[in-house]
Protein backbone atom coordinates (compact mmCIF):
# COMPACT_ATOMS: atom_id res chain seq x y z
CA UNK A 1 0.00 0.00 0.00
CA UNK A 2 2.86 2.38 0.90
CA UNK A 3 4.65 1.71 -2.38
CA UNK A 4 1.51 2.35 -4.38
CA UNK A 5 0.85 5.68 -2.61
CA UNK A 6 4.47 6.80 -2.74
CA UNK A 7 4.79 6.02 -6.43
CA UNK A 8 1.59 7.92 -7.14
CA UNK A 9 3.23 10.80 -5.22
CA UNK A 10 6.36 10.55 -7.36
CA UNK A 11 4.23 10.82 -10.52
CA UNK A 12 2.59 13.91 -9.00
CA UNK A 13 6.05 15.42 -8.32
CA UNK A 14 6.97 14.86 -11.98
CA UNK A 15 3.89 16.94 -12.78
CA UNK A 16 5.37 19.93 -10.93
CA UNK A 17 7.99 20.19 -13.66
CA UNK A 18 6.66 22.60 -16.33
CA UNK A 19 4.90 21.04 -19.35
CA UNK A 20 5.30 21.94 -23.04
CA UNK A 21 2.04 22.39 -24.99
CA UNK A 22 1.88 21.00 -28.52
CA UNK A 23 -0.78 21.56 -31.21
CA UNK A 24 -4.05 19.56 -30.74
CA UNK A 25 -4.07 20.55 -27.05
CA UNK A 26 -1.90 17.63 -25.86
CA UNK A 27 1.02 18.53 -23.52
CA UNK A 28 4.49 16.88 -23.28
CA UNK A 29 5.10 16.06 -19.60
CA UNK A 30 7.57 14.10 -17.50
CA UNK A 31 4.67 12.18 -15.96
CA UNK A 32 4.82 9.46 -18.64
CA UNK A 33 8.28 8.69 -17.25
CA UNK A 34 6.49 7.94 -13.98
CA UNK A 35 4.28 5.45 -15.84
CA UNK A 36 7.38 3.67 -17.19
CA UNK A 37 9.19 3.71 -13.83
CA UNK A 38 6.12 2.39 -12.00
CA UNK A 39 5.94 -0.63 -14.30
CA UNK A 40 9.68 -1.35 -14.13
CA UNK A 41 10.10 -0.87 -10.38
CA UNK A 42 6.78 -2.03 -8.94
CA UNK A 43 5.64 -4.80 -11.27
CA UNK A 44 2.34 -4.98 -13.16
CA UNK A 45 -0.18 -5.20 -10.30
CA UNK A 46 1.17 -2.44 -8.06
CA UNK A 47 2.00 -0.21 -11.03
CA UNK A 48 -1.61 -0.48 -12.17
CA UNK A 49 -2.80 0.35 -8.63
CA UNK A 50 -0.43 3.34 -8.38
CA UNK A 51 -1.69 4.82 -11.65
CA UNK A 52 -5.34 4.12 -10.76
CA UNK A 53 -4.81 5.88 -7.42
CA UNK A 54 -3.14 8.83 -9.15
CA UNK A 55 -6.00 9.17 -11.66
CA UNK A 56 -8.60 8.81 -8.88
CA UNK A 57 -6.89 11.69 -7.05
CA UNK A 58 -6.96 13.74 -10.28
CA UNK A 59 -10.64 12.90 -10.80
CA UNK A 60 -11.61 14.14 -7.33
CA UNK A 61 -10.15 17.54 -8.19
CA UNK A 62 -6.56 17.53 -6.98
CA UNK A 63 -4.34 19.57 -9.34
CA UNK A 64 -1.78 16.81 -9.81
CA UNK A 65 -1.38 16.80 -13.59
CA UNK A 66 1.37 18.96 -15.03
CA UNK A 67 0.42 22.62 -15.21
CA UNK A 68 -1.81 22.21 -12.13
CA UNK A 69 -4.60 20.50 -14.08
CA UNK A 70 -7.09 18.25 -12.35
CA UNK A 71 -10.77 17.39 -11.99
CA UNK A 72 -13.16 15.28 -14.01
CA UNK A 73 -12.96 17.72 -16.94
CA UNK A 74 -9.49 16.50 -17.96
CA UNK A 75 -10.99 13.10 -18.78
CA UNK A 76 -12.99 14.76 -21.57
CA UNK A 77 -10.04 16.66 -23.07
CA UNK A 78 -8.19 15.58 -26.26
CA UNK A 79 -5.42 14.15 -24.03
CA UNK A 80 -7.82 11.90 -22.10
CA UNK A 81 -6.90 8.84 -24.18
CA UNK A 82 -3.33 9.15 -22.97
CA UNK A 83 -4.50 9.49 -19.33
CA UNK A 84 -6.69 6.39 -19.58
CA UNK A 85 -3.77 4.59 -21.25
CA UNK A 86 -1.43 5.30 -18.31
CA UNK A 87 -2.64 2.49 -15.97
CA UNK A 88 -2.74 -0.02 -18.85
CA UNK A 89 0.69 1.14 -20.06
CA UNK A 90 2.14 0.78 -16.55
CA UNK A 91 0.64 -2.72 -16.27
CA UNK A 92 2.07 -3.79 -19.66
CA UNK A 93 5.48 -2.26 -18.77
CA UNK A 94 5.47 -4.27 -15.54
CA UNK A 95 4.45 -7.47 -17.35
CA UNK A 96 7.18 -7.10 -20.00
CA UNK A 97 9.77 -6.21 -17.33
CA UNK A 98 8.68 -9.27 -15.33
CA UNK A 99 9.21 -11.53 -18.35
CA UNK A 100 12.60 -10.14 -19.42
CA UNK A 101 15.96 -10.94 -17.75
CA UNK A 102 16.91 -8.55 -14.94
CA UNK A 103 19.60 -10.39 -12.98
CA UNK A 104 22.38 -7.86 -13.65
CA UNK A 105 22.11 -4.04 -13.59
CA UNK A 106 22.96 -3.88 -17.29
CA UNK A 107 20.43 -6.57 -18.20
CA UNK A 108 17.80 -4.84 -16.05
CA UNK A 109 18.48 -1.51 -17.80
CA UNK A 110 18.09 -3.07 -21.28
CA UNK A 111 14.91 -4.85 -20.15
CA UNK A 112 13.61 -1.58 -18.68
CA UNK A 113 14.21 0.22 -21.98
CA UNK A 114 12.31 -2.46 -23.92
CA UNK A 115 9.51 -2.71 -21.35
CA UNK A 116 8.98 1.07 -21.24
CA UNK A 117 9.06 1.27 -25.04
CA UNK A 118 6.29 -1.34 -25.26
CA UNK A 119 4.15 -0.28 -22.27
CA UNK A 120 4.93 3.38 -21.64
CA UNK A 121 5.26 4.34 -25.28
CA UNK A 122 3.37 1.96 -27.60
CA UNK A 123 0.39 1.13 -25.37
CA UNK A 124 -0.07 4.71 -24.10
CA UNK A 125 0.08 6.05 -27.66
CA UNK A 126 -2.49 3.51 -28.88
CA UNK A 127 -4.89 4.78 -26.20
CA UNK A 128 -3.92 8.37 -27.03
CA UNK A 129 -4.72 7.86 -30.71
CA UNK A 130 -8.11 6.33 -29.84
CA UNK A 131 -8.78 9.40 -27.65
CA UNK A 132 -7.79 11.83 -30.40
CA UNK A 133 -10.02 9.99 -32.90
CA UNK A 134 -13.02 10.02 -30.56
CA UNK A 135 -12.68 13.41 -28.86
CA UNK A 136 -10.87 15.61 -31.39
CA UNK A 137 -12.66 13.76 -34.25
CA UNK A 138 -9.44 13.23 -36.18
CA UNK A 139 -9.08 10.45 -38.74
CA UNK A 140 -6.85 7.51 -37.73
CA UNK A 141 -4.08 8.72 -40.06
CA UNK A 142 -4.22 12.28 -38.67
CA UNK A 143 -4.22 11.03 -35.08
CA UNK A 144 -1.26 8.73 -35.71
CA UNK A 145 0.65 11.57 -37.38
CA UNK A 146 -0.25 13.81 -34.41
CA UNK A 147 0.97 11.32 -31.82
CA UNK A 148 4.25 10.70 -33.67
CA UNK A 149 5.37 14.17 -32.52
CA UNK A 150 5.73 12.75 -28.99
CA UNK A 151 7.69 9.64 -29.92
CA UNK A 152 11.23 11.15 -29.91
CA UNK A 153 10.60 12.70 -26.47
CA UNK A 154 9.16 9.43 -25.18
CA UNK A 155 12.16 7.49 -26.47
CA UNK A 156 14.37 9.81 -24.40
CA UNK A 157 12.13 9.01 -21.41
CA UNK A 158 12.68 5.27 -22.09
CA UNK A 159 16.45 5.89 -21.92
CA UNK A 160 16.00 7.88 -18.68
CA UNK A 161 13.88 5.06 -17.26
CA UNK A 162 16.59 2.52 -18.14
CA UNK A 163 19.22 4.75 -16.47
CA UNK A 164 17.17 5.02 -13.28
CA UNK A 165 16.53 1.26 -13.24
CA UNK A 166 20.29 0.69 -13.69
CA UNK A 167 21.00 2.94 -10.68
CA UNK A 168 18.34 1.22 -8.58
CA UNK A 169 19.70 -2.23 -9.53
CA UNK A 170 23.13 -1.13 -8.34
CA UNK A 171 22.05 0.93 -5.32
CA UNK A 172 19.34 -1.44 -4.02
CA UNK A 173 20.40 -4.91 -5.26
CA UNK A 174 17.65 -6.63 -3.24
CA UNK A 175 14.88 -4.58 -4.88
CA UNK A 176 12.59 -6.87 -6.92
CA UNK A 177 12.48 -5.13 -10.28
CA UNK A 178 9.33 -5.89 -12.25
CA UNK A 179 7.56 -7.10 -9.08
CA UNK B 1 -1.65 20.51 -1.52
CA UNK B 2 -4.92 22.39 -2.14
CA UNK B 3 -7.72 21.02 -4.30
CA UNK B 4 -9.37 22.99 -7.10
CA UNK B 5 -12.52 23.28 -4.93
CA UNK B 6 -13.81 26.83 -4.52
CA UNK B 7 -15.04 28.00 -1.09
CA UNK B 8 -17.13 30.75 -2.70
CA UNK B 9 -20.71 29.48 -2.15
CA UNK B 10 -22.89 28.78 -5.21
CA UNK B 11 -26.21 27.02 -5.81
CA UNK B 12 -24.31 23.97 -7.15
CA UNK B 13 -22.50 23.47 -3.82
CA UNK B 14 -25.79 22.27 -2.32
CA UNK B 15 -26.35 19.52 -4.91
CA UNK B 16 -25.08 16.11 -3.68
CA UNK B 17 -21.80 14.89 -5.24
CA UNK B 18 -23.40 11.64 -6.48
CA UNK B 19 -26.13 13.55 -8.34
CA UNK B 20 -23.55 15.82 -10.01
CA UNK B 21 -21.40 12.84 -11.03
CA UNK B 22 -24.42 10.98 -12.42
CA UNK B 23 -25.44 14.08 -14.41
CA UNK B 24 -21.92 14.40 -15.80
CA UNK B 25 -21.83 10.72 -16.77
CA UNK B 26 -25.21 11.04 -18.55
CA UNK B 27 -24.21 14.28 -20.27
CA UNK B 28 -20.86 12.84 -21.38
CA UNK B 29 -22.56 9.75 -22.84
CA UNK B 30 -25.31 11.82 -24.46
CA UNK B 31 -23.08 14.31 -26.27
CA UNK B 32 -20.81 11.56 -27.57
CA UNK B 33 -23.79 9.68 -29.06
CA UNK B 34 -25.35 12.64 -30.85
CA UNK B 35 -24.07 14.27 -34.04
CA UNK B 36 -26.93 16.79 -34.30
CA UNK B 37 -25.39 20.25 -34.29
CA UNK B 38 -28.58 21.87 -32.95
CA UNK B 39 -28.66 19.53 -29.93
CA UNK B 40 -24.96 20.09 -29.25
CA UNK B 41 -25.36 23.87 -29.57
CA UNK B 42 -28.28 23.84 -27.12
CA UNK B 43 -26.37 21.60 -24.68
CA UNK B 44 -23.28 23.80 -24.85
CA UNK B 45 -25.36 26.94 -24.31
CA UNK B 46 -26.90 25.32 -21.20
CA UNK B 47 -23.46 24.24 -19.93
CA UNK B 48 -22.02 27.74 -20.48
CA UNK B 49 -24.98 29.25 -18.59
CA UNK B 50 -24.61 26.78 -15.70
CA UNK B 51 -20.86 27.46 -15.52
CA UNK B 52 -21.36 31.24 -15.73
CA UNK B 53 -24.00 31.07 -12.97
CA UNK B 54 -21.23 29.97 -10.57
CA UNK B 55 -19.90 33.54 -10.68
CA UNK B 56 -16.73 34.23 -8.69
CA UNK B 57 -16.23 30.53 -7.94
CA UNK B 58 -15.07 30.07 -11.54
CA UNK B 59 -12.04 32.35 -11.00
CA UNK B 60 -10.17 29.39 -9.52
CA UNK B 61 -10.57 27.52 -12.80
CA UNK B 62 -9.10 30.32 -14.92
CA UNK B 63 -5.93 28.41 -15.95
CA UNK B 64 -8.02 25.31 -16.76
CA UNK B 65 -10.44 27.47 -18.75
CA UNK B 66 -7.56 28.98 -20.74
CA UNK B 67 -6.32 25.47 -21.56
CA UNK B 68 -9.82 24.45 -22.65
CA UNK B 69 -10.18 27.51 -24.89
CA UNK B 70 -6.73 26.85 -26.40
CA UNK B 71 -7.55 23.18 -27.10
CA UNK B 72 -10.93 24.15 -28.61
CA UNK B 73 -9.38 26.81 -30.87
CA UNK B 74 -6.63 24.41 -32.03
CA UNK B 75 -9.10 21.61 -32.78
CA UNK B 76 -11.43 24.04 -34.58
CA UNK B 77 -8.62 25.54 -36.67
CA UNK B 78 -7.27 22.09 -37.51
CA UNK B 79 -10.63 20.92 -38.84
CA UNK B 80 -11.14 24.19 -40.72
CA UNK B 81 -7.74 23.66 -42.35
CA UNK B 82 -8.79 20.11 -43.25
CA UNK B 83 -12.03 21.58 -44.74
CA UNK B 84 -14.23 19.75 -42.22
CA UNK B 85 -15.90 22.66 -40.39
CA UNK B 86 -18.91 20.56 -39.34
CA UNK B 87 -16.70 17.90 -37.73
CA UNK B 88 -14.70 20.68 -36.04
CA UNK B 89 -17.86 22.30 -34.64
CA UNK B 90 -19.16 18.97 -33.28
CA UNK B 91 -15.79 18.18 -31.63
CA UNK B 92 -15.42 21.62 -30.05
CA UNK B 93 -19.02 21.67 -28.75
CA UNK B 94 -18.66 18.20 -27.21
CA UNK B 95 -15.38 19.22 -25.59
CA UNK B 96 -16.81 22.48 -24.20
CA UNK B 97 -19.92 20.75 -22.88
CA UNK B 98 -18.19 17.98 -20.96
CA UNK B 99 -15.10 19.90 -19.83
CA UNK B 100 -17.16 22.85 -18.49
CA UNK B 101 -19.42 20.53 -16.50
CA UNK B 102 -16.37 18.60 -15.25
CA UNK B 103 -14.87 21.88 -14.04
CA UNK B 104 -18.18 22.91 -12.45
CA UNK B 105 -18.23 19.60 -10.55
CA UNK B 106 -14.64 20.04 -9.38
CA UNK B 107 -15.16 23.65 -8.30
CA UNK B 108 -18.29 22.93 -6.27
CA UNK B 109 -17.59 19.54 -4.69
CA UNK B 110 -15.22 18.88 -1.77
CA UNK B 111 -12.78 16.07 -2.53
CA UNK B 112 -13.90 14.19 0.57
CA UNK B 113 -17.44 14.05 -0.85
CA UNK B 114 -16.16 12.77 -4.20
CA UNK B 115 -13.98 10.26 -2.36
CA UNK B 116 -17.05 8.95 -0.53
CA UNK B 117 -18.87 8.53 -3.88
CA UNK B 118 -15.83 6.72 -5.32
CA UNK B 119 -15.71 4.41 -2.29
CA UNK B 120 -19.43 3.71 -2.72
CA UNK B 121 -18.92 2.96 -6.43
CA UNK B 122 -16.01 0.63 -5.61
CA UNK B 123 -17.95 -1.19 -2.87
CA UNK B 124 -19.22 -3.99 -5.20
CA UNK B 125 -15.56 -4.83 -5.94
CA UNK B 126 -15.16 -5.93 -2.31
CA UNK B 127 -15.97 -9.48 -3.46
CA UNK B 128 -12.80 -9.31 -5.61
CA UNK B 129 -10.67 -8.33 -2.61
CA UNK B 130 -10.69 -4.55 -3.25
CA UNK B 131 -10.91 -2.53 -0.01
CA UNK B 132 -12.54 0.82 -0.90
CA UNK B 133 -11.90 2.28 2.57
CA UNK B 134 -8.17 2.14 1.81
CA UNK B 135 -8.65 4.70 -0.94
CA UNK B 136 -8.90 7.70 1.40
CA UNK B 137 -5.82 6.61 3.35
CA UNK B 138 -3.86 6.10 0.15
CA UNK B 139 -4.86 9.53 -1.18
CA UNK B 140 -3.80 11.09 2.14
CA UNK B 141 -0.44 9.25 2.05
CA UNK B 142 0.07 10.27 -1.55
CA UNK B 143 -0.57 13.96 -0.84
CA UNK B 144 1.74 13.91 2.18
CA UNK B 145 4.53 12.38 0.11
CA UNK B 146 4.02 14.60 -2.92
CA UNK B 147 5.06 17.56 -0.77
CA UNK B 148 7.86 15.55 0.85
CA UNK B 149 9.34 14.41 -2.48
CA UNK B 150 9.11 17.89 -3.92
CA UNK B 151 11.19 19.15 -0.98
CA UNK B 152 13.68 16.29 -1.54
CA UNK B 153 13.84 17.19 -5.26
CA UNK B 154 14.60 20.82 -4.37
CA UNK B 155 17.30 19.76 -1.86
CA UNK B 156 18.97 17.45 -4.40
CA UNK B 157 18.80 20.21 -7.01
CA UNK B 158 20.36 22.74 -4.60
CA UNK B 159 23.13 20.29 -3.70
CA UNK B 160 23.85 19.65 -7.39
CA UNK B 161 23.85 23.38 -8.08
CA UNK B 162 26.36 23.96 -5.27
CA UNK B 163 28.65 21.24 -6.58
CA UNK B 164 28.50 22.05 -10.29
CA UNK B 165 26.96 25.51 -10.63
CA UNK B 166 24.21 24.06 -12.87
CA UNK B 167 20.64 22.86 -12.26
CA UNK B 168 20.31 19.13 -11.54
CA UNK B 169 17.69 18.41 -14.20
CA UNK B 170 17.41 14.74 -15.14
CA UNK B 171 20.64 13.91 -13.29
CA UNK B 172 18.86 13.97 -9.92
CA UNK B 173 16.11 11.65 -11.13
CA UNK B 174 17.93 8.45 -10.09
CA UNK B 175 18.87 9.67 -6.56
CA UNK B 176 15.30 10.93 -6.09
CA UNK B 177 13.90 7.52 -7.07
CA UNK B 178 16.34 5.72 -4.74
CA UNK B 179 15.34 8.04 -1.91
CA UNK B 180 11.68 7.38 -2.67
CA UNK B 181 12.09 3.59 -2.71
CA UNK B 182 13.94 3.63 0.63
CA UNK B 183 11.27 5.90 2.13
CA UNK B 184 8.60 3.52 0.78
CA UNK B 185 10.25 0.60 2.60
CA UNK B 186 10.31 2.50 5.89
CA UNK B 187 6.67 3.58 5.52
CA UNK B 188 5.61 0.05 4.51
CA UNK B 189 7.31 -1.39 7.61
CA UNK B 190 5.64 1.20 9.85
CA UNK B 191 2.21 0.54 8.32
CA UNK B 192 2.70 -3.18 8.65
CA UNK B 193 3.57 -2.88 12.33
CA UNK B 194 0.75 -0.38 12.99
CA UNK B 195 -2.08 -1.80 10.89
CA UNK B 196 -0.89 -5.31 9.87
CA UNK B 197 -1.31 -4.46 6.13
Amino acid sequence: MALVSLFAALIAVFGLIPKIDLPLGVPITLQTLGVMLAGCLLGPKRALQALMLFLAAVAIGLPLLSGGRGGVGVFFSPASGYLIGWPVGAWVTGMVMHLLPRATPRGAAISAFLASAVGGLLVVHVFGVVGLVNIANLSWEQAIMGTLVFVPGDLIKCVLCATVVHTVARGLPDWRLGG
Amino acid sequence: MGSLYSDHPTWLHGVPAGVKLAFLALLGTGVFYTHALAVLLASTACCVLIFASLGRATLRAKPLLMGLVLASVLIGLFHLYMQQPWVGAVSVLRLLCTALMGMALTLTTRYNDLLRVLEWLLAPLRVLGVQPERLSMQVALMLRFTEHFFVVWRRLDDAHRLRTGKAGGFKILAPLTLHMLMAARRVADTLHVRYRR
